[in-house]
């Protein structure tokens, strides 16, 4: 860091180039496993967001006639038993995958941070609060957790008849469960980072120069642990994707909307009968967006960790 | 030493109140009212009520807590839909989840720790190179697959062994696949632990004064990996008693997890709530034993 003598100092003097986040950037972009992964990453977002418009019609395009038909020119993939287009299918439930993986970490995230920041920068009672609220919640092991709370919405809706209305038996009640109850990781993380910033020199100079506590840590603290923000969005977003099947294949995920996790649960016994192709194509995207964010994750987190870069 | 233990021991019981307090407030006040699950309609509001008298739903919400908690403590809940109480029905199901769990776990130990230490040895060759690929790959494919592909060679090899527990000998499979699905993430961390020690300058003495690389691998390295492997290996008793949730519900094994997935569908809160609270309780408890193992091993630790 530089010498933050001021507030002003920072906003008008950011010395030039080398900041975390450029060198983070020009090392990304220097790793061709970590730019592959990423066109991939890309792909899939843009898939997402296309596919919703482009294939509207898929849901309402049963054809008696033709199901189970095994991959064709005209179905690249197959159909599913209601004579429905697999690779269709495959495409739409990107959308699911990612708005849910997506969503979940833009609620847990910034909540982890921020806690993990009062937490860590006030201390006393209220870092025994949070410390206390966060252990109770990690203490119910990984999917129960979410088993748990998607039981607790089952059959809600929020904000019922507003324009916000959500209906949590389907994709929002799920990035809900997954956003609330996977900011710990996070939280633990920045909560120590901010106990060793509160002590280091620029803060106790903003401090002393009058700066409130409430802002000393929105405008010095909080920076310096964005990146663990970034670092765990992308974990949690991985995280999410599998949580995402998982619960969709056991029916207590997505209802309303195509999802792999579906695909597979209705393709788990087709393997037998030798229709592979829905549950090849499930299994298939699944497999390639966790690979890649993976991958992407870990050279993310080897470019913004300032203590691996020197080691 | 003592302020430690007496430190964590507060801790602890506080994080068991907490889960008392989640499971309550998200099993009774967020779930809300399940009656009309259990109640035909069709009886009348007069059903309802006696319903929700004989389970105590028609109590100020204070005295069901209490009852909650009295309930967790004990596991005495009862089940809405056979009436039967927590305990007999662990003391019946958990014999199964263990029977697929624990082969699991230590199968699953064994060949990771071989498989890591070999590729560790091995390092910045093509075996190890080959390792963490393979590793990375198996990591990322989705359980549900392993689950579905084992079932279906284990279909086409010998049919009978591929679902349920009509034979003893079917659980084979489904410990299989755990181990298999669990081996990429294992290796792929005990690799990290042994490299970090590897790299240590205490190897590079060993080393230097001639010592042979197996004693240095197993007499020295092996060594400092124990605390964060014991830890790994602590940290997993909570998902032994609730078995595999997809697992059993896939092969038909009757154990606990397959139980709190089908109390989900019949929305039996009762069980929910005990099997929640039970699983959350052995983590706590787990992790108590590892942080007094490691104020025992660690000094650092204790006095900070």
């Amino acid at each position: 860091m530089t010498t933050a003598a001021t507030d002003n100092m920072i906003a008008d003097e950011q010395p030039a180039g080398r900041s975390l986040w450029s060198d983070a950037v020009r090392k990304l972009r220097r790793d061709p496993a970590a730019m592959v992964c990423f066109a991939v990453i890309c792909v899939y977002a843009a898939v997402a967001i296309v596919a919703p418009w482009g294939l509207s019609g898929w849901a309402g395009s049963s054809n008696y006639d033709n199901i189970h038909q095994p991959p064709s020119a005209e179905y690249v993939l197959g159909t599913d038993i209601f004579g429905r287009s697999v690779f269709q299918e495959t495409l739409l439930a990107a959308n699911t995958s990612m708005t849910v993986a997506f969503m979940a970490n833009v609620i847990a995230v910034p909540l982890g941070m921020l806690l993990g920041a009062i937490a860590g920068y006030y201390g006393g009672w209220v870092d025994n609060f949070i410390v206390w609220l966060f252990t109770t919640l990690a203490s119910i092991p990984g999917i129960i957790r979410l088993i748990a709370i998607k039981f607790a919405f089952a059959g809600k809706v929020l904000f019922a008849g507003t324009w916000f209305e959500m209906n949590l038996d389907g994709m929002a009640g799920l990035y809900i469960a997954l956003g609330v109850m996977s900011w710990v990781g996070t939280c633990r993380l920045v909560r120590a980072e901010t106990m060793k910033i509160r002590q280091l020199d620029y803060c106790l100079a903003a401090r002393s120069i009058g700066t409130g506590r409430f802002v000393t840590l929105l405008r010095h603290v909080l920076p310096n642990v964005a990146h663990i923000g970034i670092i765990n969005f992308s974990l949690g977003f991985q995280g999410a994707i599998s949580a995402e099947v998982t619960l969709s294949y056991l029916g207590l995920g997505v209802k309303d909307a195509p999802s792999w996790g579906r695909m597979i649960d209705s393709g788990k016994m087709d393997m037998v009968l030798g229709r592979w192709w829905e549950l090849a194509a499930a299994v298939g995207a699944t497999f390639i967006i966790i690979l890649v964010w993976n991958i992407f994750g870990d050279r993310l987190r080897d470019a913004l960790d300032p203590k691996l870069r020197n080691a | 030493m003592l302020m430690f233990v007496i430190r964590r021991l507060i801790q602890a019981v506080l994080t068991v109140f907490g889960v008392m307090l989640l499971t309550f407030l998200l099993f009774r006040v967020v779930a809300g009212d399940v009656t009309a699950d259990y109640v035909n309609p069709k009886l009348g509001a007069p059903a309802r009520e006696a319903w929700r008298h004989k389970h105590g739903l028609d109590r100020p919400w204070y005295v069901q807590f209490w009852h909650h908690m009295e309930n967790s403590v004990t596991l005495q809940g009862k089940s809405y839909q056979t009436e039967e109480r927590l305990t007999t029905i662990i003391r019946e199901r958990a014999g199964y989840s263990l029977a697929l769990t624990l082969p699991g776990l230590v199968l699953g130990w064994i060949s990771a720790m071989v498989i890591s230490c070999f590729v560790a040895y091995y390092r910045d060759t093509w075996i190890d190179r080959l390792g963490v690929l393979l590793s990375v790959l198996g990591m990322c494919v989705p359980f549900l697959a392993y689950m579905i592909l084992g079932q279906w060679l284990v279909f086409n090899l010998y049919p009978p062994a591929a679902w349920g527990l009509r034979y003893r000998g079917n659980i084979y499979l489904p410990i299989a696949i755990s181990v298999i699905a669990g081996l990429g993430a294992s290796v792929r961390f005990y690799r990290t632990i042994i490299l970090d020690q590897i790299s240590q300058d205490y190897v590079r003495t060993a080393r230097a004064k001639g010592a042979p690389l197996t004693t240095i691998l197993f007499k020295h390295v092996l060594r400092n990996c124990m605390l964060p492997i014991l830890t790994n290996l602590i940290m997993a008793i909570p998902f032994l008693i609730m078995g595999s949730l997809i697992l059993e519900k896939f092969f038909g094994i009757p154990g606990l997890g397959d139980l709190l997935i089908s109390s989900i569908t019949r929305r039996d809160v009762p069980i929910i709530t005990g099997l929640t609270y039970l699983t959350a309780l052995i983590y706590v408890i787990s992790l108590l034993t590892t942080d007094l193992l490691y104020g025992v091993f660690d000094p650092r630790i204790r006095l900070s």
